[in-house]
């Protein structure tokens, strides 16, 4: 898979590597078993501190998505993938309501978050 | 880019303007191939005349092969042993130096090519002196002792010119390419700012699988045989084999990298070389005649690890190389991208 990073953007880069490693899970992109890159390697292949890398992976072991094992890095759990067709009904019902009415992709996702702190 | 003038050996390309100058690559590759087809053809003549120089100390016939249990079986005279000693070491050094000579595009093809020849001619040198060194002063060659030690040592000592022929071969020079991008090759969606990077491994069972084969017989011949000098030639083996078994390969703003999980053998191509990436279908036995580093048709470079979908990349100065991995269109399409960044970026 590829990761990218947006070095402008004000999310942290951990939390853009951890989202987008996430959401590969969820598509089977990345299945159970699989290892993640190196942290030192894709460290190296995105110029960034190791340290991003590893928070990334931490941030996805304390959600059980992956098991941090010494010497064999970053693995899969075995979960199986989400059933996301309902999610990506709901998404694009969503678009087209923020898009009706006027509302921006940012607007639109502080709505969705402050939806979930609720 | 200047290059170091070497007048003895080349025809210096202006003193015939009429004949267009080689590409660079086919510079390279005709003095590797000379330099490393004659050092190893000296070393063989060198062996055939100390042989020669031995007739009156060794016994008529000699003995040129040696059973499983250590004696001599089978027996041929001096000039017979030498003869075939030379012709079959001289013709392995011309058919390698050729292929350097023709499809040494890359500076891997060259170094691979360079130091197998030395390591080739080292082996069959050492070998022939070795076994007759054996048999000087003896009457009858039947009363010839094992050769078990001249065998590790035959196998073994090349292997240090082998590397110093490796490190001796000319690296490729720069050659940044001069035309976009292919306009069909698959792309990425970056924006502007986005940085990316893909990550893949090139693992499969077929290498590893026979690497232990391998092994257990050359074990089991070793045991049977106590020929215990065959182990040594297993781990060798299994070395060899295992370091070219997984390899991690890397697309990233600077261009594709690919690296044994020893950390060598490797190779990078900037993203400026890249003329495009593609998705291919691999064949190792047809495309690459086996597993590992390989040379395929046409100078193709292949690592191959196993069957089926591959990373193509066709580099500048007409070199192609493959390597084995998952997810390549995710691969291809990155390299497209950040090939087309670093025209943008000069």
């Amino acid at each position: 898979m590829i990761f990218r990073l947006d070095v402008t953007s004000g999310e942290p880069l951990f939390a853009q590597l951890a989202a987008q490693a996430r959401l590969a899970m969820l598509r089977g992109e990345l299945r159970p078993g699989e290892r993640l890159p190196a942290a030192r390697e894709l460290a190296e292949a995105l110029d960034v501190n190791m340290h991003t890398v590893l928070h990334a992976y931490q941030e996805l072991r304390d959600e059980g998505l992956v098991e941090l094992r010494r010497g064999r890095g970053a693995v899969v759990a075995g979960r199986p993938p989400a059933e996301l067709d309902a999610v990506q009904d709901a998404v694009a019902a969503l678009v087209r309501a923020a898009r009706s009415a006027h509302l921006s992709a940012t607007t639109t996702t502080t709505l969705v978050q402050e939806a979930f702190q609720r | 880019m200047t290059t170091t003038p070497r007048p003895d050996r080349f025809p210096a390309p202006n003193l015939r303007p009429e004949t267009p100058a080689p590409e660079g690559w086919r510079r390279h590759a005709r003095a590797t191939a000379l330099w490393s087809g004659g050092i190893a053809l000296a070393l063989l003549v060198a062996a055939a005349l100390v042989a020669a120089s031995w007739a009156d100390e060794l016994p008529d016939p000699v003995a040129t092969h040696w059973s499983g249990s250590g004696g001599p079986d089978g027996f041929s005279s001096l000039g017979g042993a030498i003869a075939v000693g030379l012709g079959v070491g001289a013709l392995c050094v011309v058919v390698f130096s050729a292929i350097t000579w023709f499809w040494g595009r890359a500076a891997s093809t060259r170094r691979i090519m360079a130091s197998t020849t030395i390591w080739l001619a080292g082996l069959v040198s050492l070998a022939l002196v070795g076994m007759l060194d054996q048999q000087r002063g003896l009457a009858d060659a039947h009363e010839a002792g094992s050769v078990g030690g001249v065998v590790l040592l035959a196998v073994l000592l090349p292997l240090l010119p082998a590397a110093a022929a490796a490190l001796l071969v000319h690296p490729d020079p720069p050659l940044p390419a001069t035309t976009a991008v292919a306009a069909d090759a698959r792309r990425t969606a970056l924006r502007p700012d986005e940085r990316a990077a893909w990550v893949g491994r090139a693992t499969g069972r077929a290498l590893p699988a026979v690497v232990l084969g391998s092994t257990i017989v050359v074990v089991a011949v070793a045991v049977a045989s106590q020929l215990w000098f065959l182990l040594a030639v297993a781990v060798l083996l299994l070395v060899l084999l295992l370091s070219m078994g997984a390899f991690h390969v890397r697309v990233s703003a600077s261009g594709l990298t690919v690296r044994s999980v020893f950390g060598w053998p490797r190779t990078t191509v900037p993203a400026d070389e890249v003329e495009r990436a593609d998705v291919v279908q691999v064949s190792p036995t047809r495309d690459f005649g086996g597993y590992g580093w390989r040379l395929g048709r046409e100078g193709r470079t292949g690592i191959v690890v196993r069957a089926g979908e591959a990373l193509e990349v066709t580099r500048t100065g007409g070199r192609r190389l493959v390597v084995t991995v998952d997810d390549a269109a995710d691969a291809a399409a990155l390299l497209n991208t950040m090939a087309e960044r670093a025209r943008a970026a000069r």
